[in-house]
């Protein structure tokens, strides 16, 4: 209440200033005319009276200052004098206020933008109700501290769920490709297989229709699915009628039960567009070896996640005890949902852009710190003028405060306006294909929290970076200023001093900024140049997946691969043809555990596993896969012999190091087939670029027929008529089956190495801003210098000094601000290449051409910015300089 | 310019001005004359102090002011208590009669 009475007082008097004043005025004229009239009274003669009540009481005007400063309006009123004074100031050099703005206007962008992702992944609690309390489940392993995404067990896993009181429910979910036939094409329809809870522990209500109940999880009763909207609005024409109609998934029928709302989204799955349950069968729910389930699930309220994780450690501990053969040293972790959705989103990369745009940022102030610095030199007679008539040292401080938040603010809104623009420019970039793994579909708004963290910058930066030049300028000797001519600098060594150092600073941090850049877009470059092992370019992929109902014989299997690959290599533009039941950067990814025959069997922790694939003959050369030694799949490795087996290097060199292991015999996966060892290839990609080299195996397709293939055709012909002749090809073979996109495997890759590409092009942009930046920052301050000092150049011209030994005398200067910076920031970026390190692929952190290239480009390019104007030094002519004087 | 009320414990010239408006409304010289007269010369009021004291009350909704022409056909600005400033004045007594008994005890016993 008294507040509001205060304010509203304030403002009375701030905008009805006028009566205020003269009301004071009258009020006080009265008052002093009471204390004269009474002395008077006492004898005393009026002028007397007069002079007696001004010192006793105090003047009128004196007075009236004095009440007026006592009420809050008064700082209102100064500060809006500061800002219209300084927005005046800033209007008379536009040079000066465009550079700056600007400087900051690109600093504080790349910041906005950054933090714009920040906040939708790292702050904003996921799109659920209360979901702070959905954690995931990780299965990991204690002596390796190997930690994956899946489960350990699905019989571990049930056990977990049986016996733990943390928390509400958990739910299982498997990510799954769907055969849709019927209502048109077949397609190959991205989904999920999850349990009967999953939406309801996530907490999402269906758009139409219902989620799954839990008899509908049973073994043998889940044949009911619940539909995205964008594949009812599609395929289904959005028909309301959906609910309770029969659709073909995988050549069965299931019912249509709800229909989930297009926002729906779990990015720990991406788009999907069908669920159905996963109803485990008997042998799936025991089975103890493995899992290809992800488990979630709600904590009760006031459980922490600590508590949670304590709790699966006592049951796990009990599980090792039961059954050492599997669950040695096999735990579960329970993590924060949002945090693994921030890991699956780029949350580490983005951390590091993070760093790097507040490193700039930093560069930016330094650099518009020292213009302030400059600029404030040639006011150095303006401030001398206000405090010789009576400014106080504070209210001098007061005004370049105010000035440089201006400056600041008008920055800082520019950057917003950049910051939109780069976050749009982003969101553009990300594929459709991944967008459903990002939270809100990746869209970013620039929302309350990043605005509010943009002030926050604009205002700490415009106070911290406006305090040295506030304080420099204002700490005036009024005599010499006064004295001094314009453009020969105040504080004159002091001044320099601070602007040197301010310059090195600038230098150190984009040292450590071009540094950390190269070190990343090296890696990157490494990642995409070193062969995967295979040559992408020119090479189709095609993947099936066949429905178990319809391909229940092997015989089936091996008829429909062959039939197609026949076809295929009928094609006139096919070179060569092959198919594998899994193909790099392809969803059909297996692996095996494997083991040498006739060497000792390995204890449970030092069990080993490989990426196995079957594949025909052709596939290795088609693929352009490397022999390294033995032969490759032939027409003797046909079903009924002797079971083959070929393995990539990494294999062979883990189990045979010292050996050959042609001929050697290997056991693999749970039936536990022994294989003997005919070829040795070349190591390749799988899943990512950056991927270190694992054991693989390859097995023959004729004696080991798979269910899902990647048939894969080298073309001489357009990609987009290959594609519509493959799929034909496949639809000759089988018209209802359903097709991933046909795609050139070089696409897919550069899809899925999206992340990295997108890092990469921010670092060269970062990279750039920050030497463009340190070298305006250095070009700003050698030119200052020299003006600064055109009278000193003037007579050593005069005294006969050549202009080259002028230039090299502004040059040095220069020089050694430049090393300075860059011995200080070659130090600190040695630290940040080791902050670094995981992200670098086959770049070491303290790599010598990175370490030397950077600095040496550095001292060319700020030598360069500072030749401009050590030129002009030279070019002084003395009589000119002198005259000046 | 001798200005005794800053010797005075901070707030007490707030006290003094709402205990003399406590008795009537008065103009700012009437209260400088009458806190000198009570006090026997002992406080001397600063006009500056005084008006920011006004100005400070009067915001904190303790006194209201009004114009009024005064004994001798001058116009002035009348001050009055206003019932919020009335239970603060008691309350202050109150607080500063509890104060002074303590430092009386404190200087009699040593």
């Amino acid at each position: 209440m008294s507040l509001l009475r205060k304010l509203a007082a304030g403002l009375r008097s701030l905008f009805r200033k006028e009566q205020a004043d003269r009301e004071l005025d009258e009020e006080l004229r009265g008052f002093l005319e009471s204390a004269v009239e009474e002395k008077m009274q006492r004898g005393m003669s009026r002028q007397e009276a007069a002079r007696a009540v001004r010192l006793e009481r105090g003047s009128l005007d004196a007075t009236k200052e004095v009440v007026r400063d006592a009420g809050w309006e008064s700082f209102v009123e100064t500060l809006w004098q500061d800002l219209r004074f300084g927005v005046r100031t800033l209007r008379k050099s536009p040079g000066f206020t465009a550079v700056a703005v600007l400087t900051l206007a690109l600093g504080i962008g790349a910041n906005t933008a950054i933090f714009s992702y920040i906040d939708a992944w790292l702050i904003k609690p996921l799109p659920y109700p209360q979901a702070d309390r959905l954690m995931v489940l990780q299965s990991h392993d204690k002596k390796s501290g190997w930690t994956g995404e899946y489960l350990t067990s699905t019989a571990s896993f049930l056990d977990f769920q049986k016996q733990n009181v943390s928390f509400e429910q958990t739910a299982l979910w498997a990510g799954w490709a769907f055969n849709l036939t019927g209502d048109g094409l077949p397609a190959l329809v991205d989904g999920a297989r999850v349990s009967w809870n999953y939406f309801d522990v996530l907490g999402e209500k269906p758009l139409l229709g219902r989620t799954f109940s839990a008899d509908e999880d049973q073994a043998g009763s889940g044949h009911v699915a619940i539909l995205a909207e964008g594949l009812w609005q599609g395929r289904y024409a959005g028909d309301r009628k959906i609910i309770g109609r029969t659709i073909t998934i995988e050549g069965e029928p299931y019912t249509v039960v709800g229909v989930m709302p297009g926002m729906f989204q779990f990015p720990l799955r991406g788009f999907a567009n069908i669920w159905t349950p996963l109803a485990l069968s008997d042998k799936e729910r025991t089975d103890r070896g493995g899992s290809f389930l992800s488990g979630f699930g709600r904590l009760k309220p006031g459980i922490t996640r600590e508590q949670a994780e304590a709790e699966s450690a006592t049951i796990f501990s009990r599980l090792e005890k039961q059954f050492p053969q599997t669950n040695t040293n096999l735990t579960l972790l329970v993590g924060s949902m949002a945090e693994a959705v921030a890991r699956n989103e780029g949350a580490p990369e983005v951390l590091i852009c993070f760093a790097i745009v507040g490193l700039i940022l930093l560069i930016a102030c330094a650099n518009v710190a020292n213009l302030m610095l400059v600029r404030a030199a040639s006011r150095a007679k303006e401030f001398g003028m206000r405090a010789a008539l009576g400014a106080t040292r504070l209210r001098l401080m007061r005004q370049l405060l105010t000035e440089s938040l201006l400056l600041f603010l008008a920055g800082g809104a520019g950057g917003v306006l950049l910051g939109l623009l780069g976050v749009r420019w982003l969101e553009s970039k990300i594929p459709e294909h991944i967008r459903g793994y990002i939270v809100n579909y990746g869209h970013v708004d620039l929302d309350r929290t990043t605005l509010g963290f943009v002030l926050g910058i604009v205002v700490l930066c415009g106070l911290a970076f406006g305090m040295a030049p506030a304080f420099e300028t204002s700490r005036l000797e009024l005599n010499r200023t006064l004295k001094e001519r314009s453009g020969q600098a105040l504080g004159g060594r002091r001044g320099t001093v601070l602007r040197g150092m301010f310059v090195a600073a600038e230098i150190t941090l984009a040292v450590v900024v071009l540094i950390s850049a190269t070190l990343l877009v090296k890696s990157f470059f490494i990642s995409v140049r070193t062969s995967p092992g295979y040559n992408p370019a020119n090479l189709m992929v095609a993947q099936v997946a066949l429905p178990e109902t319809k391909y229940s014989q092997e015989s089936q299997k091996r008829n429909f691969s062959e039939d197609v690959l026949e076809r295929l290599r009928a094609l006139p533009q096919a070179q060569s043809v092959g198919a594998a039941s899994s193909v790099p950067f392809g969803g059909f990814g297996a692996s095996v555990d494997i083991e040498a025959v006739g060497k000792p069997a390995p204890r449970p922790e030092e069990r080993r596993n490989a990426t196995y694939a079957a594949v025909s003959n052709g596939y290795f050369s088609t693929m352009q896969i490397g022999m390294v030694k033995g032969r490759t799949f032939d027409s003797s490795d046909a079903q009924g012999n002797a079971p083959s087996a070929i393995i990539n290097e990494t294999l062979a060199r883990e189990f045979w190091p010292s050996e050959d292991p042609i001929g050697r015999q290997l056991r693999y996966g749970d039936q536990h087939n022994v294989c003997t060892i005919v070829g040795v290839v070349r190591d390749i990609k799988m899943y990512y670029l950056r991927e270190r080299p694992r054991p693989q195996m390859y097995v023959p397709l004729a004696q080991f027929p798979s269910a899902t293939f990647g048939f894969v055709v080298r073309t001489t012909g357009s990609a987009a008529a290959m594609a519509t002749a493959i799929r034909d090809a496949i639809w000759d073979v089988d018209r209802g089956q359903a097709i991933s996109s046909v795609e050139e495997l070089q696409n897919v890759m550069s899809i899925v190495n999206y992340g990295d590409q997108m890092v990469t092009q921010l670092m060269v942009f970062f990279g750039a801003l920050a030497m463009f930046l340190s070298a305006i920052g250095i070009y700003g301050v050698m030119s200052n210098l020299v003006s600064q000092r055109t009278h000193e150049i003037g007579i050593r011209t005069a005294l006969g000094a050549s202009p080259w030994q002028v230039m090299r005398m502004v040059m040095r200067q220069g020089l050694n601000l430049v090393l300075i910076g860059l011995s200080v920031g070659v130090l600190c970026a040695l630290g940040a290449g080791r902050a670094l390190a995981s992200h670098l692929y086959q770049v070491a952190p303290n790599d010598p051409a990175t370490f030397l290239a950077v600095p040496a480009l550095f001292a060319v390019v700020t030598l360069a910015a500072s030749y401009v104007p050590a030129r002009r030094a030279a070019r002084v002519d003395p009589v000119v300089a002198l005259r000046y004087e | 310019m001798a200005d005794k009320s800053s010797d005075l414990v901070q707030g007490t010239l707030d006290m003094l001005i709402l205990k003399t408006l406590a008795l009537e409304s008065m103009h700012g010289w009437g209260v400088v004359v009458r806190t000198e007269q009570i006090s026997g010369g002992v406080f001397r009021v600063n006009a500056g102090s005084l008006f920011v004291a006004f100005q400070r009350l009067q915001r904190a909704g303790l006194i209201n002011s009004e114009w009024k022409s005064t004994e001798n056909n001058r116009r002035a600005k009348y001050y009055v208590l206003t019932e919020p400033g009335r239970k603060k004045l008691s309350s202050e007594t109150r607080e500063w009669e509890r104060q002074v008994a303590a430092i009386a005890r404190i200087l009699e016993a040593s």
